[in-house]
This record gives structure tokens, sequence and C-alpha cells, in this order.
């Protein structure tokens, strides 16, 4: 009853606000965000990842346990086809790195739409900023290693043309390689995070607004909640979907740095 | 699992690159950040002349040539 009651009194329509969640530590405390349910929540999916691997991996077996088969599949799954697919053979490199860049982005995710914690961290964009960043100084630190920096930068900013052209390409170049880059990376996932718990928020509360302001939309708002399951699993597609797109380009803009010149 | 065989163990610089690496993607980048660099710079321009955005409208559509130029060099064949 008493949940029921403080789902009525959240207000609709939702706002940013909603994002906020209370403090748990100093318990209670106003506008103070250094640990809440966000922050148990990357741990708790750290700690899940990590667990999971050295559980699954413990006791290798040639023919593999079903949790070391799973644990096998997903490691396989993202360097067979993300990280060779994309970079070739050089790829199987970067796969235990594309690998926890997906398992971490996929589970924190997965938290936006598992009942009762429904929210993702994700749709905080500090998270997928800082993920974003990683990306971006790997990519550009193993270009400049593999070429050295100056070849690096004047492989990537100096397209093959001629001389009087180039005043107009170089800037197109430099802000699609370097300032879109991080960028999109960054905004993709937290907005599709971002709306996709608005969109739950929206048709859960809604339903509530609609019910206690004319009992008579009792059906709409019925209807209201089951589309909300039905945006659940919409929302599942969009959070596998998110986790495969970051990696994939993490993978490209990797195999774009190694690239030779052709 | 057909995809779980393990790739060529070839970790060096041979063998082919892959066909298709994000070639999509980097289109419409270079598309939009053409328009968006040249248009930006033409509106700076405008403002600095107070004329009411021929130079942004030139600097658009210069920068979409070069980025139609940038697709066809960087992946064309």
């Amino acid at each position: 009853m008493i949940v029921q009651s403080a789902v009525l009194a959240a207000e609709f329509p939702p706002s940013v606000e909603d994002f906020y969640l209370p403090s748990i530590l100093p318990w209670g405390a106003e506008n103070n965000y250094w640990f809440t349910k966000i922050t148990v929540l990357v741990w708790v999916a750290v700690a899940a990842i990590i667990v999971f691997f050295l559980a699954s991996y413990r006791k290798p077996q040639l023919v593999p346990t079903k949790k070391q088969w799973f644990a096998e599949s997903i490691y396989g799954f993202v360097r067979n086809n993300i990280a060779v697919d994309m970079i070739g053979p050089r790829g199987v490199a970067f796969a235990p790195y594309l690998t926890t860049l997906f398992l971490f982005i996929l589970v924190n995710n997965f938290f936006g739409i598992v009942p009762f914690v429904q929210i993702s961290p994700n749709s905080h964009i500090a998270f997928p900023a800082i993920l974003a960043v990683i990306s971006y100084v790997m990519f550009i630190y193993i270009g400049m290693r593999h070429h050295g920096p100056l070849k690096y930068f004047k492989h990537a900013l100096i397209p093959p043309a001629p001389w009087f052209i180039l005043p107009l390409l170089i800037p197109i170049e430099f802000f699609s390689n370097f300032l879109v880059r991080p960028f999109s990376l960054a905004v993709r996932l937290f907005a599709n995070m971002f709306a996709g718990h608005m969109l739950l928020l929206v048709f859960t509360l809604g339903g509530f607004a609609m019910i206690s302001a004319n009992p008579a939309l009792a059906p709409v708002s019925v209807l209201s909640w089951v589309l909300t399951i039905g945006l659940t699993f919409l929302e599942f597609l969009v959070i596998c979907l998110q986790a495969y797109v970051f990696t994939v380009l993490t993978a490209s803009y990797v195999q774009g740095a190694l690239a030779d010149e052709h | 699992m057909t995809g779980q065989k393990p790739p060529p163990d070839n970790r060096g610089d041979d063998g082919p690159t892959p066909p298709d690496s994000g070639a999509g993607m980097t289109a419409v980048t270079y598309l939009i950040a053409g328009m968006l660099v040249w248009g930006g710079v033409g509106w700076l321009v405008d403002r600095h002349f107070g004329t009411e955005g021929i130079f942004a409208g030139i600097g658009a559509v210069l920068g979409i040539a070069g980025g139609v130029y940038l697709i066809v060099r960087r992946l064309g064949a």
C-alpha cells in the first residue's frame, strides 16, 4: 500500500529529476549524489561480471560445463564476430577489451528492465562519456603506436587529394575523426537509455495519473500498463543493440587507426 | 554453434582487411561533418559581415561537396 501511494504521489509527467535518486550514504541526504542506487548498480554489475567469469573459468574442462560454455560463447562471439570481423586477424589482441566493454554496457543497460531496479546507470551521461573517452584515447594511442604519432595524424587528417582542395577537406576530417566520434559514441548510448527509461516512466505513471484523475479511465490505464510490458521487451532489444553498436564502433575506430595507407 | 571456430592464428599484418568495417557510418559522418564545419564557418562569416546567411549557404554546399569528395577518395575503390 505504501509503495502504491508512493507511485500515486509521483508527479506526472516525469522529469529529469526522476533520474537523480536519493542518496544512500549518507542516508537521505539532499542533493548528495556520491552514493546512490546508480553507484550500487555499477558495482553490482562489475562484481557480477568478475565473479561469473572467475567461476566459469576456474576449472576449464575440455568438454565445457554449461556455465563455461556460456562464458566461452560470449567471448567467442565478441572475438570472432566483432573483433576479427571488424579489425581482421590483429583484432584478436583487442578481444579482451571489447568483451569487457560489451559486457559492462550490456549488464548496466540491462538494469533498465530488471523488475524493481528499472534504471540503467547508462542513462546518466557520465558513464557513457567515460567509456567513450577510454575508447577514444585507446584508438588514438594505438594509431600513434602503430604508425608513429606524426604519420598517424598525417594519415588521419590528410586525405589523398590535390593540394588546393586540402584546406577544404582537413577541417572535415578533423571534425569527423576526432570530434564527432567520442561525442556520438557517448550520446548514442546515453540517449537510448535515457529515452527508454523516460518512456517506461511515462506509460507507468501515466496509467496512475489517468486512474486518479477519473476512475472511468481505468481501462485506458490498464492498456497503458500492458503497453509498458510490451515496451519493456522493446527495451530489451535496444539494450542489446546499443551494447553491440558501441562495441562494433569501437572496433571500427581501432581498425581505422591500424589501417595502412593505400 | 558454428560461430565458435577460432580464427586462423596469424596475428600479424598479413591477411586481408575485413570488407566492411563501418563504412556506412563513416560516409554519413563525412556528409554531416562537411555541412556542419563549413556551414558553421559560413555562419561566423555571416555574423561578422552582418549578411543574411549567404555565406552559411555557400559554406554548407562546399562542405557537402568536400564530404562527397572524401567519401569517394577514402571509401571508394
